[in-house]
């Protein structure tokens, strides 16, 4: 279970995200909407520690990050904060050097130090579980964009994290690939994943997140079931977003 | 219609152009102490001795002892005056005049020395001289190892440095910069004699007669005996060399007799030495640039990410190996470093020298390198729980090495042409080699070509080796953008 609690986050004079509060129950998927700028990237990269939090708390499992702890304490934190969270970048960075298979057994021989021959059957597992099993040697740079972002899914889950984020999924997908990763995504909740997508493919949501937060101007506007926000919104903005998004 | 008189006056009068080494060439001809801007010396005084004898104006011209040989073929000068011994390879390149100097050799240890008493004891040591001397064939002959300097100064410098056991020496130059020097002392009585000639172009018979004839005059007058004495050079030698002179009883002593030792060129020894040179110069530029890989990480991180002072520091080391020329380095760390204690010797110096030079340039490659990997691949590392140390080691690290490994090898490369500055502190590495064997028989064009194909022979394969890494990583990009073109 996810709970963030008054998130707040500065670049220098403008502050981004101005005080989040919402919770994401085990086993759900929380989609993030909003328009450019609205703070839902910063929102990514504060859940992920990569961005240091200038107020409020982020809780993941047992590990609790709050902006007034000290800095050194707050380091430690963001690192087991780390280990809970996994990413999936919107540009995937796969590491180019390392083929697929070297890209998910990375992390956990070296991070976990599992050893080698059980890291590598966990990835064959993940791999299978992505249908990419018989490119296990082959190399980001050959291939595709739907099949890096399976290898960077495969790659995060690797690490068993109690929460993944997604950021824009299905930017670089079409709408058949769209279908398939609906399918993949709700295939790992069912298995007991929670998630965090940022999206702005509604229908895409609508497949696959159970709630759906809506952030404008550093806020979380609205925050409701994903049928609530996208079929009846309360709010004015969410309305207006909603039918220009259309 | 002064002015006229006095100009034709001047033109008719002819120039001696002279040419000798001044650098360490005390006490011979050197630039005065007391006045940098004007040459003192025996020699100097004797040729304008010879030249007021000869009714010509003596001018000097400076230049280096490795190559007044063929200064004077080129007509940089009209006459060699530097401690010139008529040896049989010079013979065949240049005439020479009746001598005026009879010089000995004197071998030089350290003053708490007692294992070196002769020549003898020298089988195993290393002795130093300069190069293409009467000292060095006698070295030679007695299959010593030698090494050779441009000047006297530098090798008395190490040998009071323990970078090499004995100096061995004309009296004159030993007398000059080793005899009052308490860290040293004599071994041995002098011993030899060889002759001092003037060195002129083969075929100038005109001035040959009119140099024999002014050395003949200031021996006769007095002149070379008061210049001698002056700077306390005139012993036995020159008395027993002068006395039938003056006396007219014998007109000239005949340079052959003296002729202390020959060596005849040989290919064969030549094009040995050559390889042994270029073995040098290989271990040379693998150590340096191993030097250079090794340190131009540290440096390069730190001038990238870190803390402000360290990164001052590493741009100030940068900027300095970069912006001062390598010989320079070279020489402030062979003669500067030992003023504070610490005194390497030559390959060494050589070896760390250049590889603290490359090293600057290294970091250079690998932060451009460094800098070239998207921030995507640190965040994505950092989202799998990697620490930054971590990050960079596994992740960073390899994909930039990919990056720089072709302007390595390419730096590689011009690193192996860089070792040729190492002739600058002695070290026998290709291009002193051919710098003195070529000095040594003339044979500049053959030994030119033979040395380039040593180089190419080995920098040829680097060249290619880098081409190749560039066309295999490009390949690679390329085949990355067709496979996913193919895929959309």
């Amino acid at each position: 279970m996810i709970r963030v609690t008054g998130l707040r986050k500065r670049f220098g004079g403008s502050e981004i995200l101005k005080g989040i509060d919402f919770e994401v129950p085990q086993q759900t998927v929380l989609g993030v909407i909003g328009a450019s700028g609205s703070g839902k990237s910063t929102l990514l990269r504060c859940l992920n520690g990569l961005e240091t939090i200038n107020g409020g708390t982020i809780e993941c499992d047992n590990v609790r990050l709050e902006a007034s702890l000290s800095h050194r304490d707050y380091g430690k934190r963001v690192k087991d904060l780390r280990l809970r969270v996994g990413t999936v970048f919107q540009h995937f960075y796969l590491f180019p050097h390392l083929s697929v298979i070297g890209n998910i057994i990375e992390a956990p021989m070296h991070v976990l130090h599992t050893p080698r021959k059980k890291a590598e059957t966990e990835a064959y597992e993940l791999l299978d579980s992505v249908g990419l099993k018989q490119a296990a040697g082959r190399y980001p740079g050959s291939l595709s964009g739907g099949e890096q972002q399976r290898v960077a899914i495969a790659r995060a889950l690797a690490m068993h994290p109690a929460l993944l984020l997604l950021d824009e999924p299905t930017s670089a997908l079409d709408p058949r690939r769209i279908n398939s990763l609906r399918t993949l995504l709700r295939g790992f909740v069912d298995r007991g994943h929670t998630m965090i997508i940022i999206s702005h493919s509604m229908g895409f949501l609508a497949g696959v997140a159970d709630s759906i937060l809506f952030m404008e101007g550093g806020y979380a506007v609205e925050h409701g079931t994903t049928e609530e926000v996208l079929k009846s919104p309360k709010d004015d903005r969410t309305r207006d977003f909603l039918q220009q998004a259309e | 219609m002064w002015l006229i008189c006095l100009c034709g006056n001047a033109r008719a009068q002819q120039v001696l152009r002279w040419g000798a080494d001044p650098s360490g060439g005390a006490p011979y001809v050197y630039t005065d102490p007391a006045n940098p801007e004007s040459y003192i010396g025996y020699e100097k005084e004797m040729v304008d001795a010879l030249a007021a004898a000869m009714g010509r104006r003596a001018e000097f011209v400076p230049s280096d002892w490795e190559t007044l040989v063929s200064a004077l073929q080129r007509g940089s000068f009209d006459v060699i005056v530097n401690g010139l011994e008529p040896t049989g390879d010079r013979a065949q390149q240049i005439s020479f005049s009746n001598p005026y100097y009879i010089f000995q050799l004197q071998l030089t240890v350290r003053h708490d020395d007692d294992r070196i008493k002769s020549l003898d004891d020298c089988k195993n040591r290393t002795v130093a001289t300069l190069g293409n001397t009467a000292a060095s064939r006698l070295l030679e002959q007695n299959g010593i190892p030698y090494r050779s300097y441009a000047d006297p100064v530098g090798a008395y410098r190490d040998l009071e440095l323990k970078r090499i056991d004995a100096v061995l020496m004309d009296v004159p130059a030993e007398a000059f910069y080793a005899r009052n020097n308490p860290k040293l002392k004599p071994a041995g009585p002098p011993f030899m004699r060889g002759l001092y000639v003037i060195g002129l172009r083969k075929g100038d018979f005109e001035l040959k007669s009119e140099v024999d004839e002014a050395i003949n005059k200031i021996i006769v007058d007095g002149t070379l005996e008061t210049i001698l004495k002056k700077w306390g050079l005139w012993n036995q030698a020159q008395a027993d060399f002068q006395g039938p002179i003056r006396a007219g009883t014998q007109k000239q002593t005949d340079v052959q007799e003296f002729t202390p030792t020959t060596s005849i060129f040989n290919w064969r020894e030549a094009l040995w030495r050559l390889t042994r040179a270029a073995a040098v110069t290989v271990g040379l530029a693998l150590g340096s640039m191993v030097i250079a890989v090794v340190l131009g990480l540290p440096l390069a991180v730190g001038q990238w990410k870190g803390p402000p002072w360290l990164r001052l520091f590493c741009t100030f080391y940068v900027e300095f190996f970069r912006g001062t020329p390598v010989l320079v380095q070279l020489l402030f760390l062979y003669f500067g470093l030992p003023v504070i204690g610490i005194a390497m010797p030559g390959w060494l110096t050589a070896l760390v020298g250049l590889g603290l030079n490359y090293a600057a340039y290294e970091s250079q490659v690998y932060r451009a390198a460094l800098e070239a990997i998207a921030t995507g691949q640190w965040e994505a590392a950092y989202s799998l729980g990697m620490s930054p140390v971590l990050a960079f080691r596994r992740i960073i690290l390899p994909q930039a090495f990919r990056i720089a490994l072709p302007p390595m090898t390419n730096d590689f490369v011009s690193l192996f042409k860089d070792t040729s500055v190492a002739f600058a502190i002695s070290v026998w590495e290709l291009a002193t080699a051919y710098r003195e064997l070529a000095n040594a028989s003339g044979q500049f064009l053959l030994l030119g070509l033979a040395v380039s194909a040593f180089y190419l022979a080995m920098s040829l394969p680097m060249a290619h080796l880098a081409r190749l890494l560039e066309r295999r990583l490009r390949d690679r990009a390329t085949e990355r953008v067709a496979e996913q073109e193919a895929t959309a």
